[in-house]
């Protein structure tokens, strides 16, 4: 399934609504983006996903780092 | 007076009308948002509590911190409490501290364990809170984790609330900033690539909730805290694993482990600046083990443009720390507001010791831990301007504040990321404006009369909040 937000086709159904199966969540497993069948449009359609808060996935690699990975300790290093 | 956990504080609350219930059956979206942004628009708002949410098992509550009269219940103080007695009553529980926990075998939260087939979605009633948060989050848990370096030393566990994105059935992404103490474990656990042990601990008592909130230092304890600020001691058990120290009657505990050295895409969250937080790459946690009561209560904080319960969550427990740590060098201040935006803005009332002392006062504040990357507007006022009357620091800065020399510019400071305006993104402009009288040697351009107080005004403040609450009339 395309995903709203980036537009990959990496997004999947995770679950069904515990009660009823009223609903299903989807997950994108390029960009971590989730939504629910029963929202609106402006969140599930990729077409009508505000551009604003697209994400290219080319871009994902070279976001900031919070908090940045630290070295690894010189004794880790050895084993 | 201590609730022993959420569900005695929600019937308190219940009891004094600040608790709405929800029986109608509600959608996750936009319901539940929609309503967390509409209570503390009200006057006072009430906590709001959803019995039936679509597609789900369990209720949901919201907003249970979010007016100044939930939060004097909480310090078990009538719900009329003026914010300044609230903070003065905080300030004198907090000379109790430490008051050390109690440890039990097990509590309720332990009535169902669940070790296989992990679902976030069958225990909580998950939903979105801004309407472009990257996904479902998780925004008022108190995260338990500890020093590796010292794994027994319970006063270097941290309890801390953190935004938790959820990424999978049984995975989360966590925001933990370097200068927050989890930052700080989290460093330590990946120097040596190893898994940091977690529990996500939803639905508390509402003072363990606030001291999470609570910038305090390193190696004191939130649970020591709460005990003083309770006036009894926290009374804890043991999570399943990790050895970590767990409130006995929270409604739901997450277990798990952040993944060391791996960083994956989490966010934007609507943040407690009133704007989204980009995306970052941000840690991630593995949940393996989840523990709650029977009909568990999912308590969840909406935070939008200030303000939402989030502000009155992180009013008094940002200023109170910062009153303390400047008094103690400073003894003339006299109260410390940081009730804006975790503290962005704060306004400080002090008596001057000499020319120029309200600028080192400002200058105090920048230096303490909490107050140097977060403080980016500090106003100084009189020891009589009340800085929690912001008419009163209105009339200060219109009257007192001779802009060509009151005012000051400290560029390239430390900063908060999630404020828009740090750039780049952790460093501030630090403003500090000087809303003193000035006394000498400083040039005291006209010598003015204040007006006094009426003898006795005091007095009459209570005799009058008292007849309006015997009519019944909740202001
Ligand atoms: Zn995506």
């Amino acid at each position: 399934m395309i995903c709203p937000r980036c537009d990959s086709n990496t997004a999947e159904k995770i679950v069904d609504a515990p009660k009823d199966k009223s609903w299903e969540v989807y997950l994108c497993s390029t960009c971590g983006f989730s939504w629910r069948s029963t929202e609106d449009e402006a969140i599930t359609d990729p077409a009508r996903y505000d551009k604003k808060f697209k994400l290219e996935p080319a871009v994902l690699d070279s976001l900031l780092a919070i908090p940045p990975v630290p070295p690894l300790k010189e004794s880790v290093k050895k084993d | 007076m201590a609730y022993k956990d959420l569900r005695e504080f929600l019937a308190k609350l219940e009891e004094q009308q600040q608790l709405v219930r929800v029986r109608d059956e509600v959608m996750p979206e936009p319901d539940l948002s929609a309503a967390g942004r509409a209570a503390p628009n009200i006057e006072n708002g009430p906590a709001v509590f959803f019995e039936k949410i679509k597609g789900y098992h369990n209720p949901a509550v919201l907003n249970v911190h979010g007016s100044w009269a939930n939060h004097a219940l909480m310090l078990g103080m009538p719900k009329n409490t003026t914010i300044k007695e609230q903070f003065y009553e905080l300030d004198k529980r907090w000379s109790k501290f430490p008051v050390k926990p109690r440890w039990v075998s097990c509590g309720p939260v332990k009535e169902i364990k669940i070790k296989e087939n992990i679902n976030l979605f069958e225990v909580l009633p998950l939903f979105r809170v801004n309407r472009y948060d990257g996904g479902f989050y998780i925004s008022k848990a108190l995260v338990i984790s500890k020093d590796i370096d010292d794994y027994d030393n319970y006063r270097k566990q941290n309890v801390g609330t953190y935004r938790l994105q959820v990424k999978g059935k049984d995975l989360l992404g966590i925001q933990a900033l370097p200068f927050h103490d989890i930052g700080i474990h989290l460093r330590k656990a990946e120097e040596i690539n190893e898994p940091l042990p977690v529990a996500i601990c939803i639905g508390n008592d509402p003072v363990l909730t606030f001291m999470a909130s609570t910038p305090i230092e390193y190696d004191q304890s939130e649970y020591e805290f709460a005990g003083a600020l309770r006036e009894e001691p926290v009374e804890l058990t043991k999570s399943e694993t990790g050895n970590l120290d767990i409130p006995c009657a929270a409604e739901v505990v997450l277990e798990g482990y952040i993944i060391p050295r791996k960083r994956n895409v989490e966010g934007p969250f609507g943040e407690f600046p009133g704007s989204y937080s980009g995306a970052r790459l941000q840690a991630e946690i593995k949940i393996h083990t989840i523990t709650h009561r029977v009909n568990p209560i999912f308590e969840n904080l909406y935070l939008g443009i200030p303000w939402t319960e989030i502000d009155y969550l992180m009013a008094l427990n940002t200023s109170i720390p910062l009153y303390r740590q400047i008094k103690d060098s400073m003894p003339e201040v006299v109260a410390v507001n940081a009730m804006y935006t975790h503290g962005i803005g704060t306004i400080i009332s002090t008596k001057s010791r000499f020319g120029g002392y309200g600028k080192a006062v400002a200058m105090r504040l920048l230096s303490t831990p909490h107050g140097m990357p977060y403080s980016k507007i500090v106003i100084v006022v009189d020891e009589y301007v009340d800085p929690f009357n912001l008419p009163q620091v209105m009339w200060a800065l219109t009257t007192r504040v001779r802009p060509d020399k009151d005012v000051v510019l400290i560029p390239s400071a430390p900063g908060m990321p999630l404020d828009p305006t740090s750039e780049p993104p952790g460093m501030h402009t630090k403003l500090i404006i000087d809303a003193t009288t000035p006394v000498a040697p400083d040039v005291i351009c006209r010598e003015t009369e204040l007006l006094a107080t009426p003898y006795k005004t005091d007095e009459w403040e209570k005799i009058i909040r008292r007849l309006l609450n015997e009519k019944g009339v909740s202001k």
